[in-house]
């Protein structure tokens, strides 16, 4: 069994929190959590030992537009351990413009629920 | 006159701001003239590395070389900065007696002064150095009008380049590695240089060599067969101020020097275009090339630049740097022998100049007449009618001309409306004739010291991705192509995404 | 005298189209200001929000987890939609108080000068980072070192890979934001290093940007030389002692050949010194009351340019009330406040430094460093006139340097009071 430490990060008041961990299979399982003001924080802890989510954020080249890159994000969470391969997706996408901010670029990257989305908007550039 | 192939009249080696001075004066007259450089720029040594200012001399031994052509080359700075479009002024120096053991000091310099012939010198008391520099303190100081600054890197890139309008080739980022004596008399000298960029070797064949390599004389003496001189590199550190500090200083104030003490200690010195420079410190060094800062000599410039300006704040001392001096003696000797400028009589054709440090940027013009006149020895120099002497240049930034006077500009060329540098107010088209300068000069340092471009507070985070905007997409240079200033300094890896071409989504 | 200087007239003119010029602009203009001008230097509106591609912005103002570029687009949106004019590429060259009354702006873009007479000015122009030179690191000086805001503006809009083997000298958020980055793109980030004992980025990112990928954070730590005649090759990093000064026999190397600095903002307020704006030294920003206008009468500052905030919402909030009251000094309103607000024990600033007691408002301060379960009191700091009143007592959990607190104060309680002191207790 370990004990690992995190900050809460639900509210601001950054509850520090002692969590016990064991491993069951090879995966990472909480046995208790201390420290926690409200129970929020205990769930938040359990998705974070247990399969932590995150976002991520990248930029891709545009052809053709009145900007070079739109950035991009991931709509919803998704499983750290699935960043890299959602990354890999991210890297082959070349776009062209017109692009608008909420655009799916990529639906269900690597198996996730989620989609990469466009959080810039690029116009075609004028011809000239 | 161009080079032809690669055989020349005359080859200078080393293009700091003596070597430009000598292809500029060698330039009015119709002989080919050439000059190698190392770096991939001129002044990139010593020459872009020091506090900027023309000294009156008063400093050097009545009957020196030093004394000769420091005077000399101050006399000539007036018009040679007119022509070349380049700030100078005259602010003066005081040079003060802080207590009675300084007196015969100023004493001795004030005679040492006259006899070089140093004009306006006078002795004066402290109510005349309060009018001259508020709150100054000291109990009597040399007052010497003739001390000017100048921007060191903007002279030497101006007399590069003027000297390359009158016919002159400057050859970037070539090191002489060998050297062959002349076989019999009247015949040249084979010069062997190997190309920073791409190792290449070139042979220039030259009836008359200049060694004007600075730190590396003694090297290229070796090569020609001389071993009378050892360069000992001592090194300066100093500190730029925030311009938030312009008006602080009116004159230069320098304390009365020691005995044997290798520099003339560490001051506080306006530059023309609005900072204060804290420095030199002196260090006996090893490396040539070993310009770093060190945490002692820094911690040493800021209390001193509290002490003598009260008001300063931690975020006004916005930058470091250093330069080395190319000395000839050991520092357990200190102190400075004179310049060597000669014609070698052992080397018939080889004319050398060996420990040019202070007061070598004063002196670059003067240098160039003595050196032209031991070229003359060798080779018949007949003016040409066509020298121009001008740059044709102005010595301000856009920034610094009047609005009226801008906003025509800006009319006919929109580039000057253009900021790219915001802290110091620099234009896209001065931006543009930096990258396109007549010597070819392709590193982020060249366009600094032509368009100031990150010299300001925030030290080039704002402009630096735009002006890499403007040399990808405008000039079509590949980012992991771009050089801080030399081959090994890249700033960039490439692209983080590569071009792959069309809609993959 | 040249006709190639435009002359243009605004009722409120706004420097900086961030999101603190965007939001000041739409509040000017809902607050009944009909002729609103937003100068912005890029060619596009946004400021630093376009190159933070990373969400969390917008959780208050939204209730989204936005990333900066679509934060930017909803009050690019909301600033568009008011037909409120703007002049993008264009840098204001200088301000002053103009002669005749009123406020007189030089501007500089492609399409030539432009002298710009305003009634009032909100400052927006946001912060610079501070480079390296400024604190003074010793050792050669390569390339490959970097500001982090600048290596962000190169990664995520002009698609430059800076290095391949990082470290970064500071661990505020956007020394952190940048080590995830850099990892994403397939650069390995060595360490991160921090001069104090503790981290002064948000705990979310230390967990998402350096735990998440085996980035270790060293504390107490900072890079004593730097290495490299060419490209960076490695620094030298040391612990520091309790006066921050390095401890020699702790000096280690780190081979690497990128270095970013997040080693602090600095408000751009070269322009606010120019017009004789008065400038707080903790904050770096201009001294201000509670309608956000500077000691120039007609000159209003928010957002970054006024002290440097963590969440862009608050910057959006302050820059909305600037906005409203900046339109409304324009219309004739010339409001007074009298009552000073200094910061008392454990706090190192409060803003604004000034306030009327006629109307409501809130006080945003920082403390100097992290607490726990401790309060902040709002008070009057007592003298032989006035006895020592608690205003308003706030109980906070965790109190942190890198996060802004904020209290909100009732006109009523406070009105008549001599002066204001906020401390930690």
């Amino acid at each position: 069994m370990s004990v690992r430490e995190y900050t809460c990060v639900v509210c601001p008041n950054g509850c520090p929190l002692r969590v016990d961990v064991e491993e069951r299979d090879g995966c990472p399982v909480v046995v208790s959590v201390l420290g926690n003001v409200c129970k929020r924080g205990e769930k938040w802890a359990r998705q974070e030992v247990e399969n932590p989510l995150r976002t991520i954020a990248s930029s891709v080249p545009v052809a053709g537009g009145d900007f070079p890159m739109a950035s991009v994000r991931t709509n919803r969470p998704i499983p750290l351990v699935k960043i890299r391969a959602v990354m890999d997706e991210i890297r082959d996408i070349r776009l062209s413009a017109p692009v608008n901010t909420g655009d799916v670029i990529l639906h269900n990257p690597a198996g996730t629920d989620t989609d990469v989305i466009a959080t810039r908007t690029v116009r075609a550039a004028r011809a000239g | 006159m161009p080079v032809n192939d690669t055989y020349t009249d005359v080859l200078i080696i080393g293009g700091g701001v003596v070597g430009c001075a000598i292809a500029r004066e060698l330039s009015r007259y119709r002989v080919r003239v050439a000059l190698v450089e190392k770096e991939l720029d001129v002044g990139f040594g010593t020459s872009s590395r020091n506090s900027g200012v023309m000294h009156a001399g008063f400093n050097y031994k009545p009957g020196s070389l030093r004394a000769k052509v420091d005077v000399r080359g101050n006399a000539l700075m007036d018009d040679l900065c007119r022509d070349l479009g380049l700030k100078i002024k005259r602010i003066g120096k005081l040079t003060v007696a802080l207590d009675e053991a300084d007196v015969p000091t100023l004493n001795r310099l004030k005679e040492q002064g006259d006899a070089n012939g140093v004009p306006g010198l006078e002795i004066i008391p402290p109510q005349t150095m309060q009018k001259l520099q508020k709150g100054v303190e000291g109990l009597m100081a040399l007052h010497s009008p003739s001390s000017a600054i100048i921007s060191p890197y903007a002279l030497t890139i101006a007399l590069a380049e003027n000297a390359a309008a009158n016919g002159a080739t400057i050859r970037l980022g070539r090191e002489v590695t060998e050297i062959r004596r002349p076989a019999a008399p009247g015949e040249s000298f084979e010069v062997t240089t190997v190309s920073a960029e791409d190792g290449r070797k070139e042979t220039f064949r030259a009836k008359v060599v200049v060694n004007s390599a600075g730190l590396f004389s003694d090297a290229v003496c070796r090569m020609a067969g001389i071993t009378d001189y050892r360069i000992y590199p001592c090194r300066g550190e100093y500190y730029v101020l925030d311009k938030r500090l312009d008006g602080s200083l009116s004159t230069l104030v320098y304390q009365a020097p020691k005995p044997n003490a290798p520099g003339l200690g560490i001051h506080l010195t306006p530059t023309v275009d609005g900072n204060i420079i804290i420095g030199p410190s002196a260090e006996y060094i090893d490396g040539r090339e070993d310009h770093a800062c060190t945490a002692d000599v820094m911690a040493a410039l800021r209390k001193e630049g509290h002490d003598l300006l009260p008001s300063l704040r931690m975020s006004d001392f916005i930058r470091n740097f250093a330069g080395i001096r190319a000395k000839q003696t050991p520092p357990e000797v200190g102190g400075n022998l004179d310049f060597v400028i000669e014609d070698r009589k052992d080397v018939p054709g080889f004319v050398n100049l060996v420990g040019i440090e202070s007061p070598g940027l004063t002196s670059a013009p003067a240098i160039a007449e003595m050196v032209r006149d031991m070229v003359a020895a060798h080779i018949p120099l007949a003016e040409r009618d066509d020298f121009n002497p001008r740059s044709g240049r102005s010595p301000f930034f856009f920034s610094e001309l009047p609005p009226d006077v801008r906003a025509d500009m800006i009319a006919e060329n929109p580039n000057y409306g253009e900021i790219i540098c915001r802290c110091e107010q620099i234009t896209k088209q001065e931006i543009i004739d930096a990258i396109k300068n007549p010597l070819g000069a392709k590193t982020l340092i060249s366009i600094k010291y032509r368009a100031r471009a990150t010299m300001g507070r925030c030290q080039g985070g704002f402009c630096l991705p735009r002006i890499t905007r403007i040399l990808r997409d405008e000039f079509g240079w590949k980012p992991e192509n771009f050089l801080l200033r030399s081959v090994r300094s890249p700033l960039y890896a490439g692209h983080v995404r590569e071009d792959k071409g069309g809609d993959v989504r | 005298m040249t006709l190639a200087i435009r002359r243009l007239k605004a009722c409120v003119a706004v420097i900086g189209g961030g999101p603190a010029g965007l939001a000041a602009a739409v509040a000017a203009r809902n607050a009944g200001c009909g002729d609103v001008l937003l100068i912005e230097r890029d060619r596009i509106l946004g400021g630093i929000l376009n190159q933070c591609i990373h969400d969390g912005f917008g959780l208050h103002t939204f209730g989204e987890a936005l990333s900066g570029p679509e934060y930017a687009g909803r009050y690019i949106s909301m600033f568009r939609e008011r037909n409120i004019r703007s002049l993008e590429d264009t840098i204001v060259l200088s301000l002053a108080p103009a002669s005749e009354g009123g406020l007189e702006i030089l501007a500089s873009s492609r399409a030539g000068l432009v002298a710009i007479d305003a009634n009032a000015v909100i400052l927006a122009m946001g912060c610079r980072e501070r480079p390296r030179g400024a604190i003074s690191i010793p050792g050669d000086r390569p390339s490959g070192v970097y500001t982090a805001g600048a290596a962000q503006n190169l990664v995520n809009l002009e698609n430059i890979q800076i290095g391949k083997r990082v470290c970064i000298l500071g661990s505020g958020d956007i020394g952190l934001i940048m080590a995830r980055r850099m990892t994403l793109e397939g650069a390995s980030v060595e360490s991160v290093f921090e001069i104090l004992p503790y981290s002064s980025g948000l705990p979310r990112n230390i967990q998402q940007c350096l735990n998440d990928y085996n980035i270790p954070l060293f504390l107490s730590t900072t890079v004593t030389k730097i290495h490299g005649r060419g490209r960076l090759e490695g620094v030298s990093v040391a612990q520091v002692g309790a006066d921050r000064s390095p401890v020699p026999e702790t000096e280690r190397y780190v081979p690497c050949d990128t270095l970013l600095l997040s080693v602090g903002l600095i408000p751009e307020n070269e322009l606010s010194r120019m017009c004789g704006v008065e400038i707080d030294p903790v904050t770096s920003g201009a001294v201000v009351d509670d309608t956000f206008m500077t000691s120039v009468p007609g000159v209003f500052a928010c957002g970054n340019v006024l002290h440097v905030h963590d969440l862009v919402d608050w910057v959006s909030v302050e820059a909305a009330q600037a906005g409203a009251f900046a339109a409304a000094y324009a219309a004739g309103s010339a409001p007074e406040a009298g009552i000073p607000v200094k910061p008392g024990d454990g706090v190192r600033y409060t803003l604004p430094q000034r306030v009327s007691g006629a109307r409501d408002c809130t006080i945003s301060l920082r403390v100097g460093a992290p607490w726990r379960d401790r309060s902040i009191v709002v008070r009057t700091p007592g003298s032989a006139s006035e006895e020592r009143r608690i205003i308003k007592r706030t109980k906070m959990v965790r109190l942190h340097p890198a996060e802004m607190i904020r209290v909100d104060l009732k006109a009523a309680d406070f009105a008549g009071a001599s002066g204001l002191e906020v401390c930690v207790e």
